[in-house]
């Protein structure tokens, strides 16, 4: 196996496993509102996250973004409990700002966070030899995360045979921010 | 649902349960130099890391056997801390070179389902790498 194949296993790994749950939970939150005929606005949305994750990976590499891992670990249920709030709060998306379409800017403000969760734990491991890891790694969790959408997207689909959309947002939605608020105040650093 | 809020709860905990192994030839030597997060490793050792633990829990994870299949006993070299990460070495006398000899990392594997250990490897300017996880065995080196 190939260097760069061991880190994207790696990843890949990471977040399927259901350990995993925080991120797995945060693209549930992501892909509660849409239905199937909506995937490319899904897509626009995951493919930001994948943007923030990328840029946290370059600044993690060159040095110049060191956050500190508690606070890190207390952000993550943060932004998914902030997108629960969105996707409760939201409605009317054609009527919303910029007509719903600011979804991808805080999906990649998001990513950010959550890029810096992984990118903290591989700098402090592969120290002296930190690049090519990292873009290993989170080529892993993008197809990891491919990989929990497609399910997600037909685990929701499921739950449209017995619920209407709005029920199903706010089922997800509802239960999903429990679970992240919880996280929260384990993980709150003060 | 407060059993499965329950349950959802406990997953949140995210680490990444992993390590890295680095081997290469040192003189007539073989050299591991195991890198693993400190506190993994104190809750493997269910004390504090010293040198005599480290040295005992490596042994007894880390297997190298040569070519031929024989066990090649590994000498403690030291070990360092930095950055939350504790380096750990061990060296195996005169296997003739790194390809080809059959390792098998298992650290951490009695503690973490999901626990992955990478090993990369380099000799004559070449670069491999391996991936251990539960239950695999030994592999012979890149």
């Amino acid at each position: 196996m190939s260097e760069l194949a061991t880190f994207v296993t790696l990843g890949f790994r990471h977040i399927v496993d259901i350990g995993a749950m925080d991120h797995i939970l945060f693209l549930l939150a992501l892909a509660a509102i849409y239905r199937p005929r909506d995937w490319r606005d899904a897509l626009w949305v995951v493919s930001a996250f994948t943007v923030g994750h990328s840029i946290t990976l370059a600044l993690a590499v060159t040095g110049a973004l060191v956050l500190p891992t508690p606070v890190i670990e207390f952000l993550i249920p943060l932004t998914i409990v902030a997108t629960c709030v969105e996707n409760l709060a939201v409605r009317d998306r054609p009527r919303a700002l910029w007509g719903g379409r600011y979804r991808p800017v805080f999906a990649a403000v998001f990513g950010l966070v959550h890029g810096a969760g992984f990118a903290n734990y591989l700098r402090s491991l592969f120290v002296d030899q930190v690049a090519l890891p990292l873009f290993g790694f989170n080529v892993g969790i993008e197809l990891g995360q491919i990989v929990v959408l497609a399910v997600a997207a037909a685990a929701l689909a499921a739950l449209d045979r017995v619920l209407a959309l709005r029920v199903r947002v706010v089922a997800v939605s509802a239960v999903v921010a429990l679970i992240a608020v919880r996280w929260a105040f384990e993980r709150s650093p003060f | 649902m407060r059993a499965l809020l329950g349950v959802l709860a406990a997953l949140a905990a995210h680490p990444l349960h992993t390590t890295l192994t680095e081997v290469e030839q040192r003189d007539d030597a073989v050299q591991l130099t195991v890198r693993a997060f400190s506190d993994d490793l104190r809750a493997a050792l269910t004390r504090d890391v010293t040198d005599s633990t480290a040295a005992r829990y490596v042994r007894s994870t880390v297997t190298l056997a040569d070519r031929e299949g024989r066990m090649l006993p590994l000498t403690w070299c030291g070990l360092r801390r930095l950055d939350g990460v504790v380096w750990l070495c061990v060296r195996a006398a005169g296997p003739g070179g790194v390809q080809g000899l059959r390792l098998r990392v298992g650290l951490l594997f009695e503690l973490y389902a999901d626990q992955i250990n990478i090993v990369r490897t380099s000799h004559d300017g070449r670069r491999g790498a391996l991936l251990f996880t539960r239950g695999d065995p030994p592999r012979p080196l890149p």
